[in-house]
């Protein structure tokens, strides 16, 4: 028996080609009529055979493994060094001393905690936002009809094998390629695979040599918008074209964002600060003869001091908080890390359809009366109208309303026209929606005029002409109206008279050429254009009841009246050209990549004014100067727009040629590979790349863009998949708030890490006088901890919620190579300047206090030895007082206390002028609460630390006395009024040797 | 193809990661000219020499508010700790071994100089039994009371030279720290106990280890210049069974109210230390 097994699908390898062959594989019609299906043990075989019909999901690192990083990234390594060489010192100590002091063990312990503890933060913060993409998991399993052993059967769709036949009809989705054997008006919509969104017709001729372009194959995942099929599958799972391509999505390999870039290059920079000071001062120990013991104590100090450990903390709940800011403004972000990405984009290779237009047919302009009239195609029918009065147009309308198969869905009256689903296809849909919205009322049109006969548009049918037939049932005409709609020239062909002002008219070569530049403009305009036509049939020839036969066609469909022309186009999305308009001015280039035609491309880009007003491509030039295009200097060109086949004859060079030298792109058919291209292309000259798309086809190039930006509405699962950013609304402008947000944080988040590390000079230098010149420790490790974890955090995290100080949305995009995070001029400021008089400040408290005790400064220097000696426990003062190791002790952490205290209290200041980078505290005003909450928050903690009862067990910290609190008090004015001075030189003289040397 | 194209790239990141120390071309060094590097040196030279002098005069402030005489506070110090002379917790020698006890007893000699009758002899011979109180004088200068070696007696160094080292019978001094303004209420007197089965005899100087009242108040280095520490000096009478083992001694300050049960200053008005004397 001749079955469809007979074919024998061989193993599946997809080599080139081998798609081609599918479609162009001789099955003749004896094969389908004999067709059975295969038998369900052959299905089960090639099921064990080729595996689940269904796509590999992409590998994903185990979560052990993400926590590990967490672990053990960034400044973690040091602070477990630190842990380790603590509990080093402590198993020292346990051996060589009877009564070992537990502070290292217990400092180790800290440590550790520390360490794991910023590591589950991390760790959770991220796996919060990874978990944004369960949320858009389809979970309901697909089915798909299949014949099998001459039976219909509904199977889940994993189970399809190769060789099934599969029933498809519309609405479904198509469960694997398969190559059509029968279709009645079979239409699928390939968008999500090729861009396009023009519904297309299948059929089991093949049609072309490039199998996405043939009639006769459908494609995994794509949908079926109407008619039936029957099509046997040809390949399933990643062997589809889309498992394919998301095979080769998920293979490319992605660059570190940006921002992780800046963040290791920072963290270089202070562990090798840390590092060389570390070593430095563990040799200058051994050298100056301190023990080896000492010298560890030493290291780990200092190692604590110059880490600063809350900050990479801080830096993910700045971005988290962006990240949920933007939410809140549809963009979702699945990587946090994509948060500032987008703000360093420098090129924005955008979708067309969806993104930067609505995603639906519309008619955009009319002909009538021979004249262009404009329709309002806005979202929100904002927009201007045209005269509506003439008898002309309400011929016109009564034709697109009659001579239309559309209809909407019932049961949405309630909705606004532009909201209401329509059955049918898009085209129609939109001449329905348009007559709706000026008219009104389409069904009581059709109501009072009953169909009587119809010729369907056909795909065979050469004439391309749609026509109906109506009966009129006006009471005192009983006259059939002819209506017909197509290709305006066949229209035309088809006509003699012509319908101005109401009135027939002959139409002769001025209308004729009239109707031509008509034409010629609207298709220029990339708007698909339809004529329409009418004609009152006479009585006497055809009266009431005459029985028309649209097979042989027994009636007139010559010298018809021309009523007049509507063209469609799917429009602008309205905030579009405002959001393209910042983006320029933000100095982001905005490429347009789409499979669509290059003059709908090239009106589309006009429109939204990706190619602006008054730049021209070289093809313009030439029309306007009459001259050959090969003529035009291309240099003359800002604007392009580049055709996916010539893309392909393009060398690297010449490449990079065009992306350089014109700052308006538009890439017309181009195909997923080409998009890559692009992208890659972009990349190599140096730009950050933001991608937009929503098909399956987008997802090679999201994956490799620096931020890849998916739809939320339209974007099919594998974009989702691929992308980093998702947009909940489809809309281009939300990604202009995403850039804004993006900069705003990058800035803020330099501000944050200014403030962080100005308190790591206060910290340090205390080690290293302790070490130098012998004063008893003036900062201990645990109150670092506190200040870095504890009093530090929220304000530098309160910083992320600072307002622009300027329109960030009129600068430039930062270039990766030269403006970094943590630059020399931000360290010089955060660690010579301001830092310096913090560390004075603390140095100041700590002297007050010593010297109120009765240890005055100039016998401080060299008294550690005896200082720290437990069995010395009679240490004279400068006022002839003895004290006890314990009791100097107690005054030495009230010290720390102090300095911290003094820490905090300079701090204010530091967060007060890390506000702003230019502008005055005065002119940038303190309206962000969450700073001044912070302000309370670090002085009621570091009070709290001081006075609870406890602490002095717990942290080793003793209450102060008030006026301690007043100590660094000059210091912190001294910062504000220094801070103020120098952003005052800098906006005074732009460029000067401050702002060369200062400005971060 | 790739590998055309890093060639030259590699070349280029080492020169300019030489350029980086010094560029012949633009004669910059670590980035930055002569005068550049001039500039900000200058600058940095400007600012931390003011932020020394603003520094200096926070510290001359802080110093100008303090009191020559008494420290502004010292709610620190509030009970005095107890030491011993020889300064050492741990003593352990041969009592037939004078290099082994030698160091103690240079130690004891040593200290006890202040407490010779001719530094003594200037000082003033004071009522017992009462605080030397000298607020009511002008004279911001106060007068000591004397503290004789003689005081000490058998451990005063003076007949026996070798503090009772050499005949296993150590003397060991103890002192109590010195802070301005303390006066110890009642009669403190210094107790020592050994935690051992059998008690073991001891001799305090000047009988039972008093320390009189009119040592106190102390007014401080400057005001109180030759003010010497009363000192209490305990002679443990080791017999034959207390050598070769290692005998814990605690002494505390008793009758008064200063502290000496502190759980975490295990030096406020007590000092434990071992001792070991090998025959």
């Amino acid at each position: 028996m001749h079955t469809w097994v007979a074919i024998n699908l061989p193993k599946y390898s997809y080599l080139p080609g081998e798609l081609h062959a599918w479609s162009t594989f001789p099955i003749t019609l004896t094969d389908i009529k004999l067709l059975d299906g295969l038998t369900n043990a052959k299905a089960a075989e090639y099921l064990i055979r080729d595996g689940p019909n269904a796509l590999t999901p992409p590998p994903t690192t185990p979560e052990w493994i993400k926590f590990c990083r967490q672990l053990f990234g960034g400044f973690s390594v040091l602070l477990w060094t630190g842990a380790i060489l603590c509990f080093l010192a402590y198993a020292i100590q346990a051996a060589t001393e009877d009564d070992p002091a537990g502070d290292n063990l217990y400092l180790g312990i800290v440590l550790t905690a520390v360490v794991v503890i910023t590591g589950c933060f991390s760790y959770f913060q991220e796996a919060k936002s990874s978990k944004i993409m369960e949320s858009f998991k389809n979970m309901v399993p697909q089915q798909a009809l299949v014949i099998r052993e001459g039976e219909k059967v509904q199977i889940n769709a994993e189970e399809v094998v190769g060789g099934d036949l599969v029933e498809v009809k519309g609405g479904d989705r198509i469960p694997a390629d398969i190559r059509v054997v029968s279709a009645h008006g079979c239409k699928v919509d390939n968008s999500s695979l090729t861009g396009e969104s023009e519904p297309q017709s299948r059929s089991p001729d093949c049609t072309h040599d490039n199998p996405l372009e043939t009639r006769n194959l459908a494609f995994f995942s794509t949908n079926c918008v109407e008619g039936t099929a029957r099509g046997i599958v040809i390949c399933t799972g990643d062997r589809t074209v889309m498992g394919r391509i998301a095979t080769l999505t998920s293979g490319l390999e992605t660059g570190k964002t940006p921002i992780a870039k800046e963040i290791e290059h920072f963290i270089h920079i202070i562990t090798g600060v840390a590092v060389f000071l570390g070593l430095t001062f563990f040799i200058l120990a051994i050298i100056l003869g301190y023990s080896w013991l000492e010298a560890v104590i030493f290291l780990i100090g200092i190692i604590v001091a110059n880490v600063p450990e809350g900050l990479l903390a801080t830096v993910t709940v700045c971005l988290t908080l962006t990240a949920k800011r933007m939410a809140k403004k549809n963009c979702l972000v699945k990587n946090l890390e994509a948060v500032e990405t987008l703000g360093s984009t420098s090129t924005i290779c955008s979708d067309k359809t969806g993104t930067l237009t609505q995603n639906r047919m519309t008619v955009a302009h009319m002909w009538f009366d021979n004249q262009i009239h404009e329709a309002d195609t806005t979202e929100d029918q904002s927009g201007a109208s045209f005269d509506k009065s003439s008898v002309t147009w309400l011929s016109l309308a009564r034709v697109a309303a009659l001579c239309n198969r559309a209809q909407f869905k019932a049961g949405q009256d309630q909705l606004p026209i532009l909201k209401r689903d329509v059955a049918g296809d898009a085209s129609e849909s939109a001449l329905l929606k348009c007559i709706e919205l000026s008219c009104g009322a389409v069904r009581a049109m059709r109501d009072k005029n009953k169909k009587v006969a119809e010729i369907p548009f056909n795909s065979t049918n050469k004439y391309q002409v749609s026509h109906r037939l109506y009966y009129r049932c006006d009471l005192n005409d009983n006259r059939y109206l002819l209506v017909m709609k197509g290709a305006p020239e066949r229209i035309l062909d088809r006509c003699s008279t012509i319908l101005i002002q109401g009135k027939e008219q002959p139409m002769d070569e001025e209308l004729k050429e009239s109707f031509q530049n008509a034409y010629m403009e609207l298709g220029g305009l990339g708007e698909r254009v339809l004529g329409f036509c009418h004609v009152m049939m006479p009585e006497d020839q055809y009266p009431k009841g005459f029985a028309f036969d649209t097979d042989d066609v027994n009636f007139q469909t010559d010298n018809l009246c021309f009523v007049g022309l509507m063209s469609m186009i799917d429009p602008p999305r309205a905030a579009v050209p405002d959001a393209v308009g910042k983006c320029r001015s933000a100095g982001i280039k905005v490429i347009m990549v789409t499979g669509d035609h290059p003059i709908t491309a090239k009106a589309i880009a006009k429109g939204v004014g990706i190619i602006s007003e008054g730049n021209e491509t070289v093809e313009d030039i030439a029309a306007r100067l009459n001259i050959p295009v090969s003529q035009v200097n291309p240099r003359d060109a800002k604007a392009c727009v580049i055709h996916g086949t010539d893309l392909k004859d393009l060398s690297q060079d010449q490449m990079d040629d065009i992306l350089r030298n014109h700052t308006e792109i538009v890439f017309a058919r181009t195909s997923p590979q080409q998009k890559l291209i692009i992208v890659e292309g972009c990349q190599r000259l140096g730009a950050i790349v933001a991608v937009t798309g929503d098909g399956v086809n987008d997802s090679p190039a999201l994956k490799k863009a620096d931020i890849g930006v998916a739809m939320g509405i339209s974007g099919s699962d594998v974009s989702k998949q691929a992308a980093d950013m998702i947009l909940l609304d489809d809309n281009f402008a939300s990604i202009v708030t995403g850039v804004e947000e993006g900069r705003l944080i990058f800035d803020n988040l330099k501000k944050s890490i200014a403030y962080t590390l100005t308190s790591n000079i206060p910290e340090i230098t205390p080690f290293l006088l302790f070490i130098i010149v012998n004063i008893p420790l003036p900062l201990g490790t645990i109150t670092i901890l506190c200040i870095d974890l504890g009093t530090d955090m929220v304000p530098a995290i309160s910083l992320a919620y600072e307002a622009a100080e300027s329109d960030i949305m009129k600068r430039q995009p930062r270039n990766p190579f030269r403006d970094k995070l943590v630059n020399e001029r931000l360290i010089s400021i955060a660690y010579g300047q301001i830092g310096m008089i913090q560390a004075l400040g603390g140095f100041f408290a700590y002297f007050v206090i010593l010297a109120e005790n009765g240890f005055l400064p100039t016998q401080l220097v060299g008294i550690r030895l005896n200082w720290d000696d437990r069995s010395v426990n009679d240490l004279e003062d400068s006022y002839g007082q003895q004290w006890t190791y314990e009791q100097r002790k107690i005054v030495e952490f009230t010290c720390h206390t102090a300095f911290f205290v003094s820490i905090v209290v300079v701090q204010w200041a530091d967060v007060i002028v890390c506000k702003t980078r230019r502008n005055s505290v005065f002119q940038q005003g303190m309206r962000n609460k969450i700073l001044i909450f912070g302000l309370f928050e670090e002085t009621a903690l570091a009070a709290f630390l001081s006075y609870c009862p406890g602490m002095d067990v717990a942290l080793r910290m003793y209450p102060l006395k008030p006026s301690w609190w007043f100590c660094a008090f000059p210091y912190s004015f001294l910062i504000f009024v220094y801070d103020e001075v120098r952003k005052l030189l800098i906006r005074r003289n732009p460029g000067g040797w401050v702002e060369r040397e200062t400005y971060y | 193809m790739a590998s055309t194209e890093d060639k030259p790239a590699t070349k280029e990141n080492t020169s300019s990661w030489k350029d980086s120390f010094y560029n012949p071309r633009t004669g910059e060094v670590m980035g930055r000219t002569a005068s550049s590097w001039a500039l900000i040196l200058l600058f940095y030279l400007v600012f931390y020499c003011f932020l020394a002098g603003m520094f200096a005069l926070t510290m001359w402030v802080l110093l100008i508010s303090l009191d020559d005489y008494v420290p502004k506070y010292q709610d620190r110090v509030p009970h005095p700790g107890l030491v011993i002379r020889p300064n050492s917790l741990d003593m352990s020698f041969n009592k037939s071994d004078p290099l082994k006890y030698v160091q103690y007893v240079k130690h004891l000699e040593s200290f006890l100089q202040r407490y010779n009758d001719s530094q003594q002899d200037n000082n003033e011979d004071c009522p017992r039994g009462e605080y030397f109180l000298q607020d009511d004088t002008e004279d911001m200068n106060k007068k000591a009371c004397l503290f004789k070696r003689g005081f000490l007696s058998l451990c005063s160094g003076l007949s026996d030279t070798n503090f009772g080292y050499s005949e296993g019978k150590p003397c060991v001094l103890l002192k109590m720290n010195r802070i301005i303004g303390l006066k110890p209420r009642g009669d403190p007197y210094i107790n020592c106990t050994v935690k051992k089965e059998g008690p073991i005899q001891m001799q305090y100087f000047p009988s039972e280890g008093r320390i009189d009242k009119m040592y106190f108040p102390y007014y401080g280095k400057k005001a109180h210049e030759n003010y010497v520490q009363p000192l209490v000096a305990v002679k443990l009478l080791l017999t034959k069974d207390d050598y070769n083992k290692e005998l814990p001694v605690e002494c505390r300050v008793e009758g008064t109210d200063l502290r000496n049960n502190d759980e975490r200053d295990k030096f406020l008005g007590r000092v434990t230390f071992r001792i070991k004397v090998v025959e």
